[in-house]
C-alpha cells in the first residue's frame, strides 16, 4: 500500500544548520540501559529505528565528564577516547540507514551522585539535589564555569569525532544549564546569577563554545523545559524561554522543547493515566513563534494524524517520539506503507521509564517485547524466521496478554495452525477490564493490535467462549500446547508481607472483594466505607482506591509498605495520582498490615510496632489487593495427572506455560513471556530461554594473574 | 433423515480493492475467502437437529458450487461435523440463478428432508440462490429463519422467520422444505484440531455440472463510486468540534 498524500509534509527534508534531515522523524534522546559501556545493544537498539524510517536518533543524556555520573542510573558517557569508539558504532549504524546520529551532551550538577566515579558534581548554588538523596554540589566559582565549559567543549568534539551530526547543550530537566537560568536552582549575586541576562549567561557562552570548537559541520541542539511549574522560582516560558531563544536563537540549530524540571518530570513524559498525546503542544508553538530555528520536540504521538495537526499547525518542525518509538521503532516506515493498522501504539504506561528509575536494567515495553532485545536476542520486531517445526499446530489456551502475543508470533512464525482458545467472547484476559479502570482506557491498545493482527494471520483462528478442561486439551489434537491462563488476586488476604492469610479475610463475603470480583463480576462494594489492603505496590490498589473514592465510598487505602504503590514512583504516575487521591479523600495509612477482617472492620498493626500500634478501622467493605496467585490448575492436571509421557503418545510433543500462568507478573513481562516461547518454539528445549549475549568484558586468563 | 446444506465459499475485501483489467471481476489478489458466514449457521443448525432428533445413519451433507478452492470452505464445515461433502466442479463466477440450477440435480438425487441454505451471501449478497433452488425443486420454501421446530417423522415442521420491522412471524411447512436460515439462530462450533485434521482426510466428492442455461444476469462493470463532496472536516478539540457541529445543525434545521 502506499502513503497517503496528505501525510507527504512527514517526509520532507529539513535543514538543520550544516545537516539535512530525510524525514520530520526524530527520535528523542531516552535511556535505554545500555549508555556507551554496551555499545552494540546501544547500537543495535538505536538503529532498528533507523531502519524503521527515523531520520535521526539520539543518544540518551550523554554525560560529559566523570563529575557527571549518574550511576546507579545508566547515562552514555563521551568521558575519553574509548567511549568514543564505544559510540562510534552507532553512529555508523544510523549512517548507514541514511539517518543523522545526535549526541545529548550532558552535566548533571546536584543531581548526579557519581556514586561510581565518586567525583564532586558542580552546581551553580550549594544546595542538595531536589531529586537524589544527600547529593550536595560545589558551588562554582569562575575558575569552575570555566573548566565546565572547557568540559562540553572537551565532549563536543569527542562527539563529532564519534560520528555525530548533532551535539546537545542539554538543559531540560532541571540540568546544569537550565540549573543557572533558573531561580530555584540559581541564588547567586555574581554575573552568573539574578538578571535575566545573568542566569542566561552560562548556557549562552557554553552553546558559543561547543557552537566555536565543532559548530562548522555539526548542528548544535538546545533542550529547554519552558515551564517548570514551579511558580517564580522555576523556569518561565515568557520570563525565561522566549527571550532566552532570541536570545541564542542564531547559534542554536535546532531546538528541542519540552516541560516539567527533574523531581516531576512525569509532566515531560505522561503517563497516558494523566494526559493525551501533544500536551506540550502550546509550550513548542510558542517557541516556534519566536524562533526562525526548525522546533522539534515531544508529545507522544503515535497518529500522524495528530503529527500532521502538528506540523501544519505550526507548532512543531520535527515529530520527536521517544515512547512510541520504542513500542514501534517503525512507526515512520508503516506511515510511508500506509500500514497505519500494524502500527504498535505506546500505551503510555511508562513502564519503560521505570527501568531507568530504578537504576540499571535495560528498557522494557509492554506493547513490544523485543525492545531491548534487538542485540542481545537477535530479535527483530517486525522480522521473524520460520520454524523450524512449522509443520505443527499449536493450542494456546488463554487470550490474555502472554497468549496474544504467542498466538501472534507463533503465526507470525509460520506455524501450520494456531488456536487461541479462551473461555471467553473476546481476546484481552484481565487486560479485557484492566483497561476500565480509571485513566487506563489508552491501555487497551495491547488487545485491540494484537487482535487486528491475529485477524490478518490466516493460520491463526481465535476461538471464543470455549473452556477446555485437560481432557479437551488433550483430545484436541495439537503437537504443541501452550497454557496461557493467567492469574487470580488471592480470596484469602495471603500476601507477601506476613507471608500467610490474614485471619478473616474471605471474598466469598459479599463484604469482602478482590479487584477481578469489582471489575470483571460486577460485584457490588457494600456500604459507605471501604478499606483497600493493598501489599501489591503498583496500579492495582490505588486505581480502585481512585474509582471507589469517585463514586462516593470513603475509602482507605491500607499497606505495609512506606508507601502507597511505590512501583508508580518508577512510571512517574505517583505524584499526580496521590494528588488524585488526595483530592477525593482517600485516607492513605501506610506501615499497617491487618491482623484480623471482619464484617464491619479492619484491625491492623504498625509493621515495626506490632503492640502498641493496633487499631480498628471500620469497613462497610474490604478490597483484598493483596497478591496473585498463578491459575494453574489446568497445566496441572496435564503435567501432574495425565503427564507429559502419556501426551506425547498422544501427539503431543510439549507441554509449556506462559504469563502469570507461571507466576504473576508485569503485564510487559507477561507478553515477553509469550514472544518468548514463540520465538524459541523450535529450540531444543523451549521452557528453558536460550542464553543471551551478555555484553561485558572477558578478561585474558593469562593478564588476569598478576 | 438427511439434511442438504448448500454452502459458498465467498470473498472477503480487504482495506484496498483493485478491478481486473476488464473491469469485470475485483482482482484475486485483493480478496481473501471464507465460509460464508450465513452458511456456518445453516451448517451448525443442521448438526444440531441430526445430534437433538437423529439417529443412525442420518447424514448431513454439504454441497457447493465451485473449483477445488472452495473445497477450504467445504472442509470447514466438515470439520465442524458434516458427514458429506458434495462439489459441483465449476471455475466459472455465477450469478445465483445459475448458482441453483447446479445445485438442483445434486439436491434431488439426495432427496433430503430438509435443504438448509443460508439467508444470503456476504459478497453477492443478492439472498436469491435459496428462493430460487427451492423452485427449481418444487420445495415450499420458508426465508429468513431464526428458529426450527421439527420432528424426522413429522411431515411438517414448525418455523420461525423474521420479518421487517422486528415482527416475527411463526409459520408451519410442510416437509421436504427449503429454509434459508439467518445468522443468531444459534451459535456456531468452533472445530478443534483433530476436527480440522480428520477433514483434511475426508474424500469430496466432485459431480460435473449440469447445464446451465442462460446466465441471468452479465457483469457490465465494476467500478469504486467516485468520492462525493461536501465533506468537511473539523479541527479543534472535543469542544471546539461539538460546539461547531452544534452550528452547522441549527444551521440547516433553519
Amino acid at each position: 500500500m502506499a502513503r497517503d498524500p496528505k501525510y507527504d509534509i512527514l517526509f520532507e527534508p529539513i535543514q538543520l544548520g550544516p545537516k539535512t534531515m530525510k524525514n520530520r522523524f526524530y527520535q528523542i534522546p531516552h535511556c535505554n540501559g545500555f549508555g556507551s559501556e554496551k555499545p552494540l545493544s546501544q547500537a543495535y537498539f538505536r538503529a532498528l529505528k533507523a531502519e524503521g524510517g527515523y531520520g535521526a536518533c539520539c543518544t540518551e543524556y550523554c554525560s560529559i565528564s566523570p563529575e557527571s555520573d549518574d550511576t546507579h542510573r545508566v547515562s552514555a558517557r563521551l568521558w575519553d577516547d574509548d567511549d568514543i569508539k564505544n559510540l562510534s558504532v552507532m553512529c555508523d549504524m544510523l549512517h548507514e540507514h541514511g539517518a543523522l546520529a545526535a549526541a545529548e551532551l550532558w552535566y548533571g550538577g546536584p543531581h548526579a551522585p557519581c556514586m561510581e566515579s565518586r567525583c564532586v558534581p558542580r552546581g551553580p548554588s550549594q544546595i542538595p539535589s531536589d531529586f537524589e538523596y544527600l547529593t550536595y554540589p560545589k558551588e562554582m566559582d569562575k575558575d569552575d564555569i570555566r573548566q565546565v565549559q572547557q568540559l562540553y567543549v572537551d565532549a563536543a568534539k569527542r562527539a563529532r569525532e564519534a560520528g555525530f551530526d548533532i551535539v546537545y547543550v542539554y538543559g531540560s530537566h532541571s540540568y546544569l544549564p537550565q540549573q543557572f537560568l533558573t531561580p530555584y536552582y540559581n541564588k547567586r549575586t555574581d554575573e552568573y546569577g539574578g538578571s535575566f541576562e545573568n542566569r542566561a549567561r552560562f548556557w549562552r557562552e557554553t552553546i558559543e563554545q561547543v557552537r566555536e570548537a565543532v559548530g562548522d559541520d555539526t548542528a548544535i541542539a538546545v533542550r529547554m523545559s519552558t515551564d517548570m511549574f514551579m511558580g517564580d522560582s522555576g523556569t518561565q516560558l515568557e520570563r525565561d524561554c522566549l527571550p532566552f531563544v532570541e536570545l541564542v536563537d542564531d547559534i542554536v540549530d535546532v531546538w528541542d522543547i519540552n516541560v516539567s524540571g527533574i523531581s516531576e518530570w512525569g509532566e515531560d513524559a505522561t503517563p497516558s493515566r494523566f494526559y493525551p498525546s501533544g500536551r506540550m503542544l502550546p509550550w513548542q508553538e510558542a517557541v516556534k513563534k519566536v524562533s526562525k530555528k526548525p522546533v522539534l520536540g515531544v508529545g507522544r504521538f503515535t497518529s500522524p494524524d495528530l503529527m500532521i495537526e502538528a506540523i501544519n499547525g505550526g507548532k512543531l518542525d520535527i515529530i520527536a517520539t521517544c515512547r512510541p518509538s520504542i513500542s514501534d521503532p517503525w512507526l515512520p516506515r508503516k506511515i510511508d506503507e500506509g500500514r497505519l493498522d500494524d502500527i504498535r501504539e505506546c500505551i503510555g504506561c511508562n513502564i519503560c521509564i521505570s527501568r531507568w528509575e530504578i537504576g540499571g536494567p535495560p528498557l522494557i515495553c509492554t506493547q513490544n517485547a523485543t525492545a531491548g532485545e534487538e542485540y542481545r536476542r537477535g530479535w527483530h520486531p517486525e522480522k521473524f524466521d520460520p520454524a523450524e517445526n512449522a509443520d505443527n499446530d499449536v493450542l494456546v489456551v488463554g487470550a490474555g496478554p502472554a497468549g496474544m502475543e504467542c498466538a501472534m508470533i507463533l503465526g507470525k512464525r509460520g506455524m501450520r495452525r494456531v488456536h487461541l482458545v479462551d473461555a471467553n467472547d473476546d481476546m484481552g484476559g484481565i487486560m479485557r477490564w484492566i483497561p476500565q479502570l480509571p485513566g487506563l482506557g489508552e491501555w487497551a491498545r495491547l488487545v485491540n493490535y494484537r487482535k487486528i493482527q491475529i485477524d490478518k494471520l490466516r493460520n491463526v483462528e481465535f476461538v471464543p467462549g470455549t473452556t477446555l478442561d485437560a481432557d479437551g486439551v488433550r483430545e484436541y489434537g495439537a503437537e504443541i500446547v501452550v497454557i496461557a491462563t493467567g492469574a487470580y488476586w488471592a480470596t484469602d488476604g495471603l500476601n507477601g508481607c506476613t507471608h500467610d492469610t490474614i485471619p478473616g479475610a474471605d471474598a466469598a463475603q459479599p463484604w469482602c472483594l478482590t479487584p477481578e470480583q469489582i471489575m470483571r463480576d460486577g460485584k457490588e462494594v457494600p456500604g459507605n466505607s471501604v478499606v483497600i489492603v493493598d501489599n501489591d505496590g503498583y496500579f492495582m490498589g490505588v486505581s480502585l482506591a481512585e474509582k471507589l473514592a469517585s463514586e462516593g465510598k470513603k475509602v482507605t487505602l491500607m499497606t505495609p509498605l512506606g508507601n502507597i504503590a511505590p512501583y508508580m514512583h518508577f512510571t512517574l504516575e505517583a505524584p499526580n495520582q496521590h494528588r488524585k487521591l488526595h483530592k477525593l479523600g482517600v485516607d492513605i495509612v501506610t506501615y499497617h498490615i491487618p491482623s484480623r477482617i471482619e464484617q464491619g472492620s479492619v484491625t491492623a498493626t504498625h509493621v515495626y510496632d506490632e503492640e502498641a500500634h493496633e487499631q480498628k478501622w471500620d469497613a462497610d467493605a474490604v478490597v483484598l489487593v493483596t497478591q496473585r496467585r498463578s491459575d494453574e490448575a489446568l497445566y496441572r492436571e496435564l503435567k501432574d495427572r495425565i503427564g507429559f509421557d502419556a501426551l506425547g503418545e498422544e501427539g503431543i510433543s510439549g507441554c509449556y506455560r506462559i504469563g502469570d500462568c507461571e507466576a504473576p507478573r508485569l503485564i510487559a513481562d507477561c507478553v515477553f513471556s509469550g514472544h518468548r516461547l514463540a520465538r524459541e518454539i523450535d529450540s531444543e528445549n523451549p521452557e528453558v530461554p536460550k542464553p543471551f549475549i551478555r555484553e561485558r568484558r572477558v578478561i585474558e586468563r593469562e593478564l588476569a594473574v598478576v | 433423515m438427511k439434511i442438504v446444506v448448500c454452502v459458498k465459499q465467498v470473498a472477503v475485501l480487504g482495506d484496498e480493492v483493485e478491478f481486473t483489467g476488464d473491469e469485470r471481476e475485483v482482482d484475486p489478489d485483493y480478496l481473501d475467502f471464507a465460509l460464508n458466514e450465513w452458511d456456518s449457521y445453516a451448517t451448525e443448525e443442521a448438526l444440531r437437529i441430526r445430534e437433538e432428533v437423529g439417529g443412525e445413519g442420518d447424514e448431513v451433507v454439504v454441497v457447493s458450487v465451485g473449483d477445488a478452492q472452495v473445497e477450504d470452505a467445504m472442509r470447514r464445515c466438515l470439520a465442524m461435523g458434516a458427514d458429506r461433502a458434495i462439489r459441483v466442479d465449476y471455475s466459472r463466477s455465477a450469478d445465483p440463478i445459475t448458482v441453483a440450477r447446479l445445485l438442483a440435480p445434486v439436491a434431488q438425487r439426495e432427496s433430503p428432508d430438509l435443504v438448509f441454505c443460508g439467508v444470503q451471501s456476504s459478497d453477492g449478497v443478492q439472498a436469491a440462490t435459496g428462493t430460487a433452488l427451492a423452485e427449481l425443486l418444487g420445495l415450499p420454501c420458508v426465508a429468513v429463519v431464526t428458529r426450527i421446530e421439527w420432528e424426522p417423522s413429522a411431515s411438517r415442521a414448525t418455523v420461525r422467520r423474521e420479518l421487517e420491522g422486528g415482527l416475527l412471524d411463526l409459520t408451519e411447512v410442510d416437509t421436504p422444505a427449503l429454509l434459508t436460515i439467518q445468522t443468531g439462530i444459534n451459535q456456531p462450533r468452533y472445530a478443534t484440531l483433530r476436527a480440522i485434521k480428520q477433514a483434511e482426510q475426508k474424500q469430496i466428492e466432485v459431480v460435473s455440472p449440469a447445464e446451465q442455461g442462460e446466465p441471468a444476469y452479465r457483469v457490465r462493470r465494476m467500478f469504486a463510486p467516485p468520492k462525493g463532496e461536501g465533506a468537511q472536516i473539523l479541527a479543534g478539540g472535543p469542544a471546539d468540534i461539538a460546539q461547531r457541529i452544534r452550528e452547522i445543525v441549527a444551521e440547516r434545521l433553519k
